[in-house]
């Protein structure tokens, strides 16, 4: 299985890759819970509503990124098994604060 | 080059911020910690109390920052909240802690069942004002630590400096110490760690100074003892000629042999003859001038004999100095460019004013010094060329070093450099000690 | 905000004050003029502000994956002129160059998240409590106070070795940093999609948690993750093993040219 990802992984789930949308306001994510199927690769759509930049940061997704203010940016994250995976904004951590949750479907 | 100073207070400057910071680090954790539970604490006491009133759906806010807000939800109906939660459920009913997004903030809430009434309690404090107002204090106790490196800094360079006094004396002192200097190094309250220091270095510039006399002695002394059996010597060669009838080559070559003995020993009574403050007293106005056109004419033949061209050029410039070791420098130069320079070529003197200074340059077209081998031509019997030259010409290897003993002692400078011509190696000699014809 | 300016500090900071405490190291025991410094500082810091003002344009560029692909160009860039210079005779005169290079480069890269940071905090002044900026400050001061003092101790910690293993400690150094640049250049061309998904080897985020003091420090130090995928372990691997070869083969060749000349290049690693 984590082979064929691997050698496939990327093209094979590109035709069909979910778009979730976020935003950032005040610094608060919204949604704070993104659901999202397991062992599917996602494209998570980040609208950062915020005059300032945020830095998108998640120890267990292993992804960050700086998204500029009222810019949008685009991160790639999956495919994972089943699981909670919290992520935050770097630059206003108390806040901005939310989970990716990954459901067996 | 590295310094034991930059070295000492960066590296304790470095340790002392390192370990100060993750101190106050560590301070600022748990100093936040506790200010959480602090805070957890009162919002308990609130929902407590908030159940124990009773409230409608107008209860005002709870305090004037508005960052605490409370519903009362009995059975999916809310009996009675703060004006900022009017509408949804501000987080999910289970009992105990959390945190939720309601209304463009992030809040701390706490859930509480009352058993008694079946009611729901949720109090919930904004989380960024909560921080904003635990940070402001601990910032309070985080910050002198932050301010007071930069004065720490300024104190460790000053102790670091002051400790360091006595090694930059010792190396201030040392490296004024003129060079022929032999005297013993003096600091007023020596340091213990330095104290064997100088007592060795004390010790090396007497046993050197002793060192030193003894060698002059001796050689000046062996250079006069030997004056008089060459003189014997060349008496009877003298008479040994008059009783040789024909050339013999044996007798040349003895003849050149005690010619050269005789040189070398007059060469070296001139090296040992004074010292610099004996010798300066009594120095009189030399025409350099005038002066290389004399021992030009002197030496005149051993160039012609070699089809040398001599130029001297420049004007008449007067320099305090001994007229008798002046005479020996540039005889030393200038059999020196007659030595290796090769036959047809050509040798300039020049003594010209340069601003304060006057320049003696004597240049050839000659075989030339390696540029790496100029620190060592001064060296005692140092003779550069290879072996094949050396053979062909005389000389003892003594010519520069007296050059350099005389240029020390009138206080001027030399210098070497490849000379203006293909080839060859020029000799600067700057005069510092001028007689200034205007002023007089 | 006092934490997390902290630890975002912090970490540039280390990783940008290892390269350069390495690479004065190797300087002064090569005795190349460490006139290399200054300018990079220079060139590094305005880099940086020309790509944190631009970072939103860049960020839109491929596709919105801009950001990702060009700072995974520039520790690419990094990872091979460390290489270049490790396999360079120390006398080369492209040493000073590629060291130059390097460190504009890692400061550029470091030094823009600082000053998107920084200058969003203090930018938005007129909008938020001030009590912010107090505390955001007091946190830069206090990152950049141990990222420089480690830096410092480096510097000093390697000159401090014995002669044999300066060198050898140095160049260790490099690849680690080496391994590291490989490694994020690889998540983050895998976040941008440019590479593909491999599996997560291991999670010792129970062992060593990377949002811990030392988890950081070991992030930015050797690039510690917590769940690394196979092609980032992969790519960490390669990256070394490129520093490291490339310093063999200089090693060699120093070897051939002057075996009776130097006997103090005669440097053997101990792993």
């Amino acid at each position: 299985m984590a082979l064929s990802l691997v050698l496939f992984g990327s093209h094979a789930a590109f035709a069909a890759t979910p778009v979730i949308k976020i935003k950032i306001q005040d610094h608060l994510f919204f949604p704070e819970i993104i659901e999202i199927p397991a062992y599917t690769k996602v494209k998570l759509l980040i609208n950062n509503l915020d005059p300032t930049a945020e830095e998108f940061e998640s120890y267990e997704l292993n992804r960050e990124k700086i998204i500029s203010g009222n810019r949008k940016a685009i991160i790639f994250i999956g495919p994972l098994p089943p699981g909670e995976y919290p992520f935050f904004g770097e630059f206003y951590p108390k806040t901005a604060q939310g989970k990716v949750v990954v459901v067996e479907q | 080059m590295s310094s034991i100073r930059v070295f000492l207070i960066a590296s304790i400057l470095a340790t002392l911020t390192l370990f100060n910071f993750v101190a106050a680090l560590q301070g600022y954790n748990s100093s936040l910690q506790e200010a959480e539970k602090l805070f957890d604490s009162q919002l308990f006491d609130t929902a407590k109390l908030i159940s124990n009133l009773h409230v409608d759906k107008t209860t005002s806010s709870l305090n004037h920052l508005n960052d605490l807000a409370f519903q009362i939800w009995h059975e999916s109906q809310l009996l009675g909240a703060s004006t900022n939660a009017q509408g949804e459920i501000i987080t999910e009913l289970f009992p105990g802690y959390g945190y939720a997004n309601f209304n463009g903030y992030r809040w701390r809430t706490f859930v509480y069942f009352d058993p008694g009434r079946n009611n729901w309690i949720i109090a919930a404090e904004r989380t960024d004002i909560r921080f904003a107002l635990a940070e402001t204090v601990i910032i309070k106790a985080v910050l002198p630590i932050v301010l007071s490196i930069p004065l720490i800094g300024l104190l460790i360079w000053l102790i670091i400096s002051r400790g360091l006094k006595p090694l930059r004396d010792l190396s201030s002192q040392l490296k004024n110490k003129q060079i022929n200097d032999l005297s013993p190094i003096e600091i007023p309250a020596i340091k213990k760690e330095l104290e064997q220091v100088i007592h060795s270095i004390n010790t090396l510039i007497s046993r050197l100074g002793s060192a030193w006399d003894r060698e002059k002695r001796f050689t000046a002394d062996a250079a006069h003892e030997l004056r008089t059996p060459i003189s014997a010597l060349k008496i009877q060669l003298h008479n040994l000629k008059e009783d040789l009838t024909t050339d013999n080559e044996a007798f040349v070559q003895l003849q050149s042999g005690v010619d050269r003995m005789q040189h070398l020993v007059e060469q070296l009574l001139s090296l040992y003859r004074s010292t610099p403050s004996e010798f300066s007293s009594h120095f009189t106005p030399v025409d350099l001038y005038q002066l290389a056109q004399d021992v030009i004419a002197e030496q005149h033949q051993n160039f012609e004999k070699k089809g040398q061209t001599l130029e001297l050029e420049g004007s008449t410039n007067i320099v305090e100095g001994d007229l008798f070791s002046l005479q020996t420098l540039l005889q030393n130069l200038l059999s020196n460019a007659n030595k290796y320079t090769p036959n047809g070529g050509i040798i300039q003197v020049s003594v010209e004013r340069l601003d304060a200074q006057v320049c003696l340059k004597v240049e050839d077209s000659g075989i030339g010094i390696d540029p790496n081998d100029y620190s060592k031509v001064y060296d005692r019997f140092q003779r550069l060329h290879n072996k094949s030259m050396i053979t062909e010409i005389s000389g003892c290897g003594l010519g520069l070093t007296i050059v350099n003993h005389i240029v020390e002692l009138h206080h001027a400078t030399i210098s070497i450099s490849p000379s203006g011509f293909d080839s060859g190696t020029a000799f600067a000699i700057l005069f510092n000690n001028v007689d200034r014809p205007n002023e007089k | 905000m006092f934490l997390n300016s902290v630890i975002l500090i912090l970490q540039e900071i280390l990783e940008a004050a290892l390269l350069v405490s390495v690479l004065l190291v190797l300087s002064k025991h090569h005795g190349i003029k460490p006139i290399w410094l200054l300018p990079a500082i220079i060139i590094g810091v305005t880099g940086a502000l020309i790509f944190a003002i631009n970072m939103a344009q860049i960020s839109e560029w491929f596709d919105y994956v801009g950001q990702e692909v060009m700072n995974a160009f520039m520790q690419l860039a990094i990872l091979f002129f460390l290489s270049f210079l490790t396999a360079l005779h120390p006398k080369n005169r492209w040493v000073s160059i590629f060291m130059l290079i390097t460190t504009s480069l890692a400061l550029t890269r470091e030094g823009s998240e600082i000053f998107i940071y920084i200058g969003g905090v203090i930018g938005q002044a007129p909008y938020i409590q001030s009590t912010h900026i107090q505390p955001t400050l007091t946190g830069a001061g206090i990152g950049a106070g141990i990222g420089v003092s480690v830096g410092v101790l480096i510097y000093y910690g390697l000159l401090g070795l014995s002669s044999r293993y300066i060198v050898a400690s140095s160049v260790l150094l490099l690849a680690l940093v080496g391994g590291n640049m490989a490694s994020q250049a690889t998540l983050l061309l895998t976040q941008a999609d440019w590479l593909p998904y491999s599996q997560i080897l291991w999670n010792s985020s129970a062992l060593l948690p990377e949002n811990s003091i030392f988890g950081h420090l070991l992030y930015a130090l050797v690039g510690y993750e917590a769940t690394p995928s196979l092609f980032q372990v992969i790519s960490y691997v390669c990256g070394i093993l490129l520093v490291y070869l490339c310093w063999c083969f200089n090693l060699s060749r120093i070897d051939h040219q002057a075996k009776y000349k130097s006997p103090d290049i005669n440097v053997h690693i101990n792993i």
